[in-house]
């Protein structure tokens, strides 16, 4: 691909013509270069300024004069004994771990139903994939309207008006990743299925004319065959999901108290509840510094392993 | 007469059961639209569909007042949803066309290898982490609540997917075919701009398509970057109960019908091209 073109190399009146290319290609990058400059280096040394201090923008002192009030590590300090802040830690990886395993399994289950073609197959198809394409503070305001107490859901299970889900201590939970499945399985779904129709059908059939069964060939041609799949859609939907926010801001505003209060409710919280700036920018600097581990850790892992 | 085998009965249960599941959200927000006041809840008893039909909650939020509603509003959707289309389109048009320009050179000169992973971290990091600092930045060059910061901001982070995804479409080029121009005498520009774009067009125009949609999808961007004058769809339908202090269902509804039409109508035109573009071009179809 690329390599095709980087490899070659050209001699005489076309390496010339070569040059010419690549000077039109480094025009071609600059912009996006010039972007990425802006909204990384900037910002990151920004950050990594504020996170020293305690600025915040209530004290009328403009950003460039937050030395005045520089408290080296202090933030880091605070942030290390903040129960509301692994609170909230903690509760993202709960949300993660409960939905993605979930919406991957249900996503699975859907796609092997979806290899072999059905009368409606394709209708049935782009259906189950709109939720995904809903925006996701739509679904945030479907699911707050479902989940009142005098809603559909409490009728359809029978339950009285007074049943609360979102107010609710223990059920507020429940529900925003309720909600968080019913729009994320058809990701799942989408690349699971994509992954499945890539196995070639002759196996699948030499398998079946072998005598195996459809849990055999499930687990033993099928899932061995999309393990990369597996292995992407699971990573996609880990990130996303330890972003969320919409969703659980417009169904429950982190409340009841706080718990589901995620990390990034949190955040938003001290960004304009508590205006705390500085802070915000230690926590999201430590945020960014382990997620850049682990993603390092990971792209290793995988290099190693292609090789 | 035995047609239908049991696996065939089982399956259409599982898929008729999903289809169910998928679709209750949205028909109880969709006929929610079109219900007056009393039916919003079930006191008086659950009713899927409408049973007096009505578009006043349209009404009200285009007009900011409806027949028969003693309260009014102060801001109809007229703004929110010209803000939302503005920055949306004008978010597409910076990353489609960094994203092209870029990946083109990457893929055909061999340029930055490093680039398509330094594009890929921007999507890593939750936004509220790394916000502050934009913020900051935003309201120092006055770019807060304006169309162009918050076009600028969405055009960033979308880049990624249009760079990936452009990337995909111009390694499918035959590099035989821009070879030969260039051979023909084309200058590199010529080549770039009179053959290889012409053939990834509809690749092109499935870019746009699926950056529009993240674009218009998106509600804290615009929560954290908008006061007033650009504030999009989503985050007026979010205020709207605080500036009434009632919760209008009805109308809430009605907004999020209108504000989830054009990325499903979107999303399905380009379905062939949903995988690619989600896995960052990793997995096709």
């Amino acid at each position: 691909m690329s390599d095709k073109t980087a490899n070659r190399k050209p001699t005489g009146y076309w390496s010339q013509v070569a040059r010419d290319g690549k000077r039109m290609g480094w025009w071609f990058i600059l912009p996006t270069v010039l972007l990425l400059l802006f909204i990384v280096v900037f910002p990151l040394l920004m950050q990594v300024y504020l996170s020293l201090t305690w600025w915040t923008p209530l004290d009328g002192i403009p950003w460039y004069r937050a030395y005045e009030g520089f408290i080296w590590f202090e933030q880091y300090g605070v942030l290390l004994s903040d129960g509301r802040f692994w609170g909230a830690i903690w509760r993202t990886l709960f949300f993660m771990l409960v939905a993605v395993p979930i919406e991957f399994l249900l996503g699975l289950g859907l796609a092997y139903l979806f290899i072999d073609n059905f009368p409606g197959r394709k209708i049935f198809y782009s259906i189950l994939l709109t939720p995904m394409m809903v925006v996701p503070a739509v679904v945030g305001l479907m699911f707050f309207l479902l989940f009142q107490g005098t809603g559909p859901i409490n009728d359809n299970l029978g339950l009285p008006a007074t049943f609360s889900w979102l107010t609710d201590v223990n059920r507020a939970m429940i529900a925003v990743i309720i909600a968080d499945i019913w729009q994320w399985t058809p990701l799942m779904f989408l690349i699971l299925l994509a992954g499945m129709l890539g196995v070639p059908p002759d196996q699948l059939l030499a398998a079946k004319l072998l005598g195996g069964s459809n849990w055999q060939n499930f687990f033993k041609i099928i899932l061995p065959r999309i393990k990369t799949v597996v292995i992407i859609v699971i990573v996609l939907r880990s990130v996303e999901s330890f972003k969320v926010f919409d969703l659980i801001y417009i169904m429950t505003k982190g409340g009841p108290g706080v718990q589901t209060q995620t990390i990034s409710i949190y955040l938003y919280k001290l960004t304009f509840g508590d205006l705390e700036w500085a802070y915000v920018a230690a926590i999201g600097l430590t945020i960014l510094f382990v997620l850049s581990v682990i993603a390092a850790r990971g792209l290793s892992y995988m290099a190693r392993k292609r090789s | 007469m035995k047609t239908l085998s049991s696996a065939l009965v089982l399956k259409y249960f599982f898929v008729l059961l999903a289809t169910g599941v998928v679709l209750y959200p949205l028909i109880w927000m969709t006929t929610m639209a079109f219900k007056p006041y009393p039916e919003w809840t079930t006191v008086s008893g659950l009713s899927w569909l409408p049973l007096n039909p009505t578009l006043q909650n349209f009404e009200f939020i285009f007009y900011g007042k409806a027949e028969g509603l003693v309260v009014s509003l102060d801001r109809t959707i007229a703004g929110p949803l010209t803000a939302s289309l503005i920055t949306s389109i004008f978010g597409t048009i910076i990353a489609v066309v960094f994203g092209t320009l870029s990946s083109y050179a990457v893929v055909r000169f061999g340029l930055a290898q490093s680039l398509p992973l330094s594009v890929l971290q921007l999507r890593l990091f939750p936004p509220l982490a790394v916000m502050i600092p934009v913020m900051v930045m935003w309201a120092f060059i006055g770019a807060v609540d304006t169309w162009w910061g918050l076009s600028l901001i969405y055009g960033i982070v979308t880049l990624p997917f249009a760079f990936w995804l452009m990337k995909t479409f111009f390694e499918e080029v035959p590099i035989e075919i821009e070879d030969a121009a260039r051979v023909c005498g084309c200058s590199y520009w010529r080549v770039f701009y009179k053959i290889a774009l012409p053939i990834v067009k509809p690749g092109l125009a499935t870019c746009a398509l699926f950056v529009f949609i993240l674009n218009w999808s998106d509600y804290l961007l615009a929560l954290l970057l908008t006061q007033k004058e650009w504030v999009t769809l989503p985050v007026y339908m979010a205020t709207l109960t605080s500036a009434m202090g009632g919760q209008m269902y009805g109308m809430k509804a009605a907004l999020g019908v209108i504000a989830a039409i054009p990325p499903v109508v979107f999303g399905l035109m380009i379905q062939k091209h949903l995988v690619r573009g989600l896995t960052f071009g990793a997995l096709k179809q």
